[in-house]
C-alpha cells in the first residue's frame, strides 16, 4: 500500500468505527491533528485510541503493543498513516 | 441516627459455596484465577478469569433452566436469610437492592449464537425471559417472600456496594427494619470480549498494585447481607456481625471508562462515607480497596487513599487479585470480606504482588494474610463511568 | 423519611413522540389531544401481527444535540442525554457534587449489545469494537448524562419492566429526603427496538394479543388487548424545598411521598386477585398523613396488558383510591413513561377552568412480577 491509500483507509476508519461525519472526513488532510488537547485536531480521547488501534489491527494486518509509547505516531494523520507503512512494507 | 447492623451473610465464590468456603479461601491467599472453561475464549489474548466451578455450580440445585446468574443470586440470598435466622413475618418486610450488570446475558448469548450461525430460529429464545438485570430481583423475592421495597440498581463496578447503600438508607429512614442487599454476575462473553477488545486485562492473573500490573481479570458470583435495624436485630435475638456505619455515592462526570485523574469523585465517596459513620481516617485500620490492577484504576486509588489518610497511614489489600472482578458482585463479596476481616482479626491479603509499584505508597499486604485487630474497615467500590461507592464497617 | 426535607419538582424535559422540551411543551402535550401512536417507522413490520408504535422524531432529536459532542453516543443515550440536558436548562439546577441523577429503564441500550456481539460473530475477536463495549452496562445512560449535565452526587440506573420511570422518580426522591443530594434528575428512557418489539409480539404481550381485536391500546377499557409500545426520554428535576427556594426555583409541585414495595407473585405474572397486604400506596398515604379520600386524581400505570390493567385495578379500589387514567395510549409503554406520570400528577389541574377539590394526585404503578410504586404529589406546593 502507498502512503495515500494507508490515509484513506484511515479516514475510512474514522468515519466507520469513531463514527465522525464522512463530510468531515472528506476535509481531513495529512496534516490533521488527533488528540485532544490540540488545537484544531480531531479530539480523540483514550477509549478512540484503543478503537483506532483494534481497527487498525485489522484492516492493517499489523499488531500494536500497548505497551509502547506511540504519542508522536499518533500525532498525525500523516505520522500515524507513515507508522503504519512502516509495518507493513 | 439509627444503627445498622449485618445480621446475615450469603456467598457464592469461585472458591465454592458459603461465606466460610469464601473466607477460607481469602485468608489463606489463595488465588482462584485460572484459564476459563464455561465459555470459549479462543482467539482472544487474555483467557482466564476466577469462575464458579461447575461442580459447584450442579450443587446448587436442580433448576438447570435457571440462568446461571440467577442460580448463584438464589443461592447466596438463601444462605443469608437462614444465616440471619430470619422468620417469614421479617421477610415479609424486608426491602431487596440487587446489584447486577449482566443479568441471564449468559444464556440469551447461547441463543444469539445459535440464530446468528445457522440463521433459523433457536429454541434457546426462551432465555431472553431471563435476560434483564432486574429478573434476579424478580426470581428472589418471590422465592424468599419479600414484600418490601423492590430495586435492582445497574452501576457496573459499583453495583453490589451501592445495593448496600441503599438498604442502609432505607433502613435510616425507618421505611423498612431490615433489607436483602447484595449484587451477582455470572461470566458472560460480552464482558470476557469487551474487557478483552478494551485491552483491560492482563494475560497472567492481576497483580493490584505491583509496579509490573497489566490489568485485571474477570470473575463470577453473589454475595447478599442482611441489613438490619440493630435494636430490631437485638430483640429477635439476632447475631450481628458488624456495623455498616456510612455509605458515600459520587460520580465523576468525567469519562465513560477512566477515572478522573484527580481522584476527586473517589476522595469524596470516602469522606462522606466516613462522615456518615462518625469516624475520622485514623480511626480505620484496613481498606478494602477496589483494586482491580488496571494500571489507571490502582494508581488513582491509591492517590485518593494517600490524599484522604496519608501515604503508609493504613493497611489496603484486593480481594480481586484472589477471586478476580466479579463486576456486579464485586461490592457486596468485598462487603461480606470486610466484615469477616472485622470479625477474625486477619485482613487478607492482596495475591500476586511481588513489588509494590512506588506510586502506591501503603503496604498492600503481600501474599500473605495479617493478624490485626482493626476497628474499623473501609471498603471501595469505583465502577466504569465513574460511578463511585464506600462503605464504612465498623464492631 | 426526614421529617424536615422536602421535596418538590423544579424542572422537566422530554423527547418522546409526542414533543420535546421542558415543563411548558410538556404541559402543552399532556394537554393535547393527539394520539402520537403510529405505524412503526424504524424497522420493517410487515407479516407481523402488531405494527404500532409511538416514537420519536428522528430528525427533531438530532437538532438537540452538538454532532462533534453526541458523536459516540448511542441513540438511547442520545435520548437521555438530550433530556436530562432540557430538564436541567428548565430548571436552572446547579451542576457539581450536590446534584444526583437517576435513570430508570426496561430494557437500556440493548441494540449497543447487539451491534457488539455481532462485530464478533461476523469478524471474531478483530471485529469487536471496544468503544461499543461500555455501552452494553445498562448503566451507560446515566454515565454520558452525568458528564453532561455535571451530577457528580449519586448517579444510580435502575432496572424495572414498566414503571422504570416511577421508580427512578421515587428513588430520586428518597436521595433527596435521605440527604444525599439536593437536587436530582430523575426519569425513564427507553427506544424501540426491532428485536425486542418482535419478541414482546411473539409472547403475546402486544396488542392484538392472540389476534383478537383492533391493535391499539386501550388501558382499563374492556377491549383492552395488549401493549404498544413507545419509546422516548422524560426526566424530572427534583429538589430540596429549602435549596429551591433559596436560589428563587420555579417550584411546579411537591412529592409529599413516594413509596415502593412488592407483591410476592411468580415472575412475569400479574394476577388480577392477589391482594397486597403491604401497600406502598396506602404507606405514601399514611407517611403524608392523608385519607384516600383526599386523593382526587390517580395516574396508572396500566398500558392495555388486560392482566395488569384489571391487577391494577382492583388493588387500586382495594386501597379505594380513585380510578386510574393512563397516559400508555397517548405515549405508548417505554420506560420514560412513568415520569410522564409523575410530570402529569405534578400539572394535573393545570389550565383547567373547574379546579378539583383537592390538590392531591396520585402517580400509581404496578408491574408484571409485583413491583408496585406509590409518589402521592402535590399541586398547591
Amino acid at each position: 500500500m502507498t502512503q495515500k491509500e494507508i490515509l484513506d483507509e484511515l479516514k475510512a476508519i474514522i468515519v466507520e468505527r469513531l463514527k465522525f461525519d464522512p463530510r468531515r472526513a472528506a476535509e481531513m488532510t495529512a496534516d490533521t491533528t488527533l488528540p485532544k488537547g490540540i488545537e484544531g485536531s480531531l479530539g480523540l480521547d483514550s477509549l478512540d485510541f484503543i478503537e483506532l488501534s483494534v481497527a487498525m489491527e485489522e484492516r492493517f494486518g499489523i499488531v500494536i503493543d500497548e505497551g509502547q509509547d506511540l504519542a508522536d505516531e499518533f500525532r498525525s494523520l500523516d505520522s500515524l498513516s507513515r507508522w503504519i507503512l512502516s509495518k507493513t512494507a | 441516627m439509627t444503627r445498622v447492623v449485618v445480621s446475615g451473610l450469603g456467598v457464592v465464590s469461585p472458591y465454592g459455596t458459603g461465606a466460610k468456603t469464601f473466607w477460607t479461601g481469602l485468608a489463606s491467599g489463595t488465588c482462584a484465577i485460572r484459564p476459563l472453561t464455561a465459555i470459549d475464549t479462543e482467539g482472544f489474548r487474555s483467557r482466564i478469569g476466577a469462575e464458579v466451578p461447575a461442580d459447584v455450580l450442579a450443587s446448587l440445585g436442580p433448576s438447570r433452566r435457571r440462568a446461571r446468574a440467577d442460580r448463584l443470586a438464589l443461592a447466596a440470598a438463601r444462605e443469608a436469610l437462614a444465616d440471619a435466622d430470619l422468620s417469614s413475618t421479617d421477610r415479609a418486610c424486608a426491602g431487596l437492592f440487587v446489584g447486577a450488570v449482566g443479568g441471564g446475558m449468559l444464556e440469551a448469548e447461547a441463543w444469539y449464537w445459535e440464530e446468528t450461525r445457522t440463521g433459523r430460529p433457536s429454541p434457546r429464545i426462551g432465555a431472553l425471559r431471563a435476560v434483564l438485570p432486574s429478573t434476579h430481583a424478580e426470581t428472589l423475592s418471590f422465592r424468599l417472600g419479600l414484600c418490601g421495597p423492590k430495586e435492582t440498581v445497574v452501576m457496573a463496578c459499583a453495583s453490589g456496594a451501592a445495593s448496600l447503600a441503599l438498604g442502609l438508607d432505607l433502613i435510616r429512614s425507618g421505611a423498612a427494619p431490615l433489607a436483602l442487599c447484595g449484587g451477582v454476575d455470572a461470566l458472560t462473553r460480552v464482558c470476557f470480549m469487551g474487557f478483552n477488545a478494551l485491552r483491560l486485562l492482563d494475560l497472567e492473573p492481576c497483580r493490584p498494585f505491583d509496579r509490573d500490573r497489566k490489568g485485571m481479570s474477570i470473575g463470577e458470583g453473589a454475595a447478599f447481607v442482611v441489613l438490619e435495624e440493630a435494636g430490631h436485630c437485638r430483640e429477635r435475638g439476632g447475631r450481628a456481625y458488624a456495623e455498616l456505619r456510612g455509605a458515600g455515592m459520587t460520580t465523576d462526570a468525567h469519562h465513560v471508562t477512566s477515572p478522573e485523574p484527580s481522584a476527586d469523585g473517589m476522595v469524596r465517596a470516602i469522606e462522606d462515607a466516613l462522615t456518615a459513620a462518625g469516624r475520622a481516617p485514623g480511626d480505620v485500620g484496613y481498606v478494602n480497596a477496589h483494586g482491580t490492577g488496571t494500571p489507571q484504576n490502582d494508581r488513582v486509588e491509591a492517590l485518593a487513599l494517600a490524599r484522604v489518610f496519608g501515604p503508609g497511614r493504613v493497611l489496603l489489600s484486593s480481594t480481586k487479585s484472589l477471586v478476580g472482578h466479579t463486576m456486579a458482585a464485586a461490592g457486596s463479596l468485598e462487603a461480606v470480606a470486610s466484615v469477616l476481616t472485622l470479625q477474625h482479626g486477619l485482613v487478607p491479603p492482596t495475591a500476586n504482588l511481588r513489588v509494590t509499584d512506588p506510586d502506591v505508597p501503603f503496604d498492600c499486604v503481600p501474599e500473605t494474610a495479617r493478624a490485626v485487630e482493626v476497628d474499623a474497615v473501609l471498603s471501595n467500590s469505583f465502577g466504569f463511568g465513574g460511578q463511585n461507592v464506600s462503605l464504612v464497617f465498623g464492631r | 423519611m426526614s421529617a424536615s426535607r422536602r421535596v418538590v419538582v423544579t424542572g422537566m424535559g422530554s423527547v418522546s413522540a409526542g414533543g420535546i422540551g421542558g415543563t411548558a411543551v410538556v404541559a402543552r402535550i399532556l394537554a393535547d389531544a393527539a394520539r402520537p401512536i403510529g405505524p412503526v417507522r424504524a424497522f420493517e413490520t410487515a407479516g407481523w401481527p402488531s405494527r404500532l408504535g409511538a416514537e420519536v422524531d428522528d430528525a427533531a432529536l438530532e437538532g438537540l444535540l452538538d454532532p462533534a459532542a453526541a458523536r459516540r453516543l448511542s441513540r438511547i443515550c442520545r435520548l437521555t442525554v438530550a433530556a436530562c440536558r432540557l430538564a436541567v436548562e428548565d430548571a436552572g439546577v446547579p451542576r457539581g457534587p450536590a446534584l444526583g441523577l437517576v435513570v430508570g429503564t426496561e430494557h437500556g441500550d440493548f441494540r449497543s449489545s447487539e451491534e457488539f456481539v455481532t462485530g464478533y460473530l461476523k469478524r471474531g475477536p478483530s471485529g469487536l469494537s471496544p468503544m461499543i463495549f461500555p455501552n452494553t452496562v445498562m448503566n451507560s445512560m446515566a454515565a454520558v448524562a452525568a458528564i453532561e449535565i455535571g451530577a457528580r452526587g449519586p448517579s444510580v440506573t435502575v432496572n424495572q419492566a414498566t414503571v422504570a420511570g416511577d421508580l427512578a422518580v421515587a428513588r430520586a426522591a428518597a436521595l433527596v429526603r435521605d440527604g444525599r443530594a439536593l437536587a436530582v434528575v430523575a426519569g425513564g428512557v427507553d427506544e424501540m427496538l426491532a428485536h425486542v418489539y418482535r419478541r414482546l409480539s411473539e409472547m403475546g404481550m402486544l396488542s392484538p394479543a392472540a389476534g383478537r381485536g383492533r391493535e391499539g391500546c386501550r388501558p382499563y377499557e374492556p377491549e383492552h388487548n395488549g401493549v404498544v409500545l413507545g419509546e422516548g426520554a422524560t426526566f424530572l428535576v427534583l429538589e430540596d424545598l429549602e435549596s429551591a427556594r433559596a436560589r428563587g426555583a420555579v417550584i411546579h409541585a411537591e412529592i409529599r411521598s413516594a413509596a415502593w414495595g412488592n407483591v410476592p407473585v411468580a415472575p412475569h405474572t400479574a394476577p388480577r386477585r392477589r391482594r397486597d397486604l403491604h401497600s406502598p400506596a396506602l404507606r405514601a398515604l399514611v407517611s403524608a398523613g392523608v385519607a384516600p379520600s383526599g386523593v382526587g386524581t390517580c395516574y396508572g400505570s396500566g398500558n392495555g396488558d388486560p392482566a395488569l390493567d384489571d391487577w391494577e385495578l382492583g388493588l387500586l379500589a382495594a386501597d379505594r383510591l380513585p380510578a386510574p387514567r393512563s397516559l400508555a395510549s397517548r405515549f405508548g409503554q417505554h420506560g420514560g413513561l412513568g415520569a410522564l406520570r409523575v410530570a402529569a400528577a405534578a400539572l394535573d389541574g393545570l389550565n383547567k377552568v373547574a379546579p378539583s377539590p383537592t390538590t392531591l394526585v396520585m402517580a400509581h404503578g404496578l408491574a408484571r412480577g409485583g413491583c408496585r410504586t406509590a409518589l402521592l404529589i402535590d399541586r398547591a406546593a
